[in-house]
């Protein structure tokens, strides 16, 4: 249990949630972005 | 390909394969040889992710693609990024505590035998096969623009990685696999910036994507929502990208062994995950800019003469059959009018009249290419035909060594997940063997079986020409949605039991492969992608229903789990 305990720490945040949020909130950044280049050179 | 590109070539293969040999020491048990002793870190996990994902076709199709359809198909990848979190979040802490070595034996624990039996035996026969598509695809194209023999290069695409592959297991694939990235990614900013080199003075990047723009190649994101409503048939847009694409992925990166693998080999859960999860950030941008590079290759061709067909054995093949006369006074007329449309660039009602003869000629040849059984679909040798005739020497030789690296780095882990689930699914499992030595031995030797299968099947592939190539892309469509659907229910729904998800997973696939030939025919428009959302879902819903209408069914199986 301390095993799977210390491996279930994230690097650089407190949990994983953060990191979920942070590769869902760069592909909606991304989807964003492409809208805008559609938009701007079509 | 001149002395320069040989020797280019030549050398970073050779020295792929001496590295693989090298770094691929491990201990001589089934922990080193499938999972590198689980200690490869996080950033090998990634690269190993993305070197299996990404073929040797994906390098050379996807320019293709952005060059005749525009860079919409990036929108196929974005439901990956939340395939990662969601496998971050169930199957990858379930697969670590367990410590399996394939995906299936997981199966075996929460449900029974026949049902790991069952999802191993489909991985090995549609990955055994698409392999040896993945090897025969870039083999015909190399093969058709550099007039190499097709049996050898379908050999080198597919044989020499089986030294490394079979001596190393999987820690002489995540090493090669490392080292395979950085040349290809090396080769592609090569490659890009050759491009931008050879556009005229005064057009950059910025010109360059107005000019793709223009021409209706930014179409980056499309809802597939016309005044008829929504298309279901359409491949490549918003809703189909992020559904379809989540299902695909989650369902790849999940249930294939190929890319389970990849990250069991991690030092811990925390390094499986930041792999996937790494992933899950730079895989979209890095196929945007693959498509990038192909509304470059169009901002290039509208500055110079391009081919009237970039796949040139096809127009030899014309050169010698009934259409032999009538193709020399096209290519005379087609020539007369490309020079026509380079010095008409500033005057654009003459341009518009220009493009309308060029369009007819070409639809033309692919025409005639139609009428004799020729392949009238040239995408995939677009951006290496720019390359052989543009790209100065030495870095053709790069290039062609990026297209075998990107084959090997898929390949070498397929052939090691194949002979994983061999001897742990099936030879170890029926026959229960103890003894480390011999497992090791054996599984060398399926290492070795699978490599000379799909190289067979490659060479098979390119004698029965797309028929067996486009059955093999069906197939693993159709078997995706059941086997994730079969996973799913294992992780979300623990009160159904072994038989009802078994019955519900032969019923459903049933139902796709209908679905399949209805939509072949055109009954039900349904695009690919669709199909493992039905598969999937159809899976978690039916064996739902099997179990509540068969309580007695559920007692005995839970207390069986």
């Amino acid at each position: 249990m301390t095993e799977e305990t210390q491996e279930e720490e994230a690097p650089l945040f407190k949990r994983w949630s953060v990191w979920y949020m942070l590769v869902i909130g760069f592909l909606i950044l991304l989807i964003l972005f492409f809208y805008f280049l559609t938009k701007k050179f079509s | 390909m001149s002395r320069p590109d040989w020797i280019v070539l030549v050398l970073t293969l050779l020295g792929i394969i001496a590295y693989g040999l090298y770094k691929g020491r491990t201990s001589r048990d089934l922990d080193g040889y499938f999972l590198a002793n689980r200690m490869v870190p996080w950033y090998m996990v990634l690269l190993g992710i993305m070197g299996t994902q990404a073929s040797a076709v994906t390098f050379l199709s996807a320019p293709g693609q952005a060059y005749t359809d525009g860079m919409r198909f990036v929108q196929y990848y974005f439901g990956l990024p939340l395939a990662m979190v969601v496998l971050c979040i169930t199957f990858v802490p379930a697969f670590r505590r367990l410590k399996i070595y394939t995906a299936y034996e997981f199966l075996e624990q929460r449900f029974d035998l026949k049902t790991r039996t069952l999802t191993s035996f489909l991985f090995l026969l549609q990955r055994g096969l698409s392999t040896g598509i993945s090897i025969s695809a870039p083999s015909i194209i190399l093969s058709s623009l550099l007039g190499w023999d097709i049996i050898w290069t379908n050999i080198f695409m597919g044989g020499l990685l089986i030294i490394y592959t079979m001596t190393g297991g999987a820690k002489a694939v995540a090493y090669t696999q490392q080292l395979q990235l950085i040349i290809i990614f090396a080769g592609m900013f090569i490659a890009g910036y050759m491009v931008i080199h050879h556009l005229p003075a005064g057009v950059g990047i910025s010109e360059a994507l107005h000019i793709g723009g223009k021409a209706g190649k930014l179409n980056i994101i499309t809802t597939g929502v016309s005044s008829k409503g929504f298309d279901w048939n359409d491949r490549y847009n918003l809703f189909s990208g992020i559904i379809g694409g989540f299902f695909l992925a989650l369902s790849y990166f999940g249930t294939d062994q190929s890319q389970v693998g990849r990250y069991l080999t991690a030092r811990s859960v925390s390094e499986s995950r930041l792999g996937l999860l790494m992933n899950g950030l730079v895989k979209v941008p890095m196929q945007f800019l693959i498509l990038l590079l192909g509304v470059l290759v169009f901002a290039f061709y509208q500055f110079n003469k391009e081919p009237v067909f970039f796949n040139q054995s096809q127009i030899d093949l014309l050169a010698s059959s009934k259409y032999k006369d009538s193709l020399k006074v096209l290519e005379k007329a087609y020539e007369a009018t490309e020079s026509a449309r380079i010095t008409a660039l500033s005057f654009p009602q003459q341009l518009k009249v220009i493009e309308g003869q060029k369009a007819g000629y070409k639809a033309t040849v692919r025409r005639w290419l139609k009428d004799i059984g020729g392949d009238d679909n040239d995408t995939n040798y677009i951006f290496l035909r720019f390359v052989v005739d543009y790209l100065p020497k030495g870095l053709v030789g790069l290039l062609i060594a990026v297209i075998f690296l990107a084959a090997w780095g898929s390949i070498a882990a397929t052939l090691n997940s194949l002979a994983s689930c061999t001897i742990v699914d099936f030879h170890k499992r029926y026959s229960r063997t103890t003894n480390e030595e011999k497992e090791y031995r054996l599984s060398r030797m399926y290492t070795l079986f699978w490599g000379v299968f799909c190289v067979a099947v490659a060479q098979l592939a390119y004698n029965l020409g797309n028929s067996l190539i486009e059955a093999v892309n069906v197939l693993g469509s159709l078997f995706y949605g059941v086997i994730l659907g079969i996973f799913l229910v294992a992780f979300y729904r623990k009160r159904v039991g072994a038989t009802a998800v078994f019955i519900s997973a032969i019923i459903v696939e049933a139902g796709v492969i209908f679905l399949n030939i209805l939509s072949r025919k055109g009954i039900v428009p349904l695009s690919f992608l669709w199909f493992n959302v039905v598969g999937a879902i159809g899976v978690i819903l039916l064996s739902e229903i099997i179990q509540i209408c068969s309580p007695k069914l559920n007692i005995r199986l839970r207390d069986k789990a």
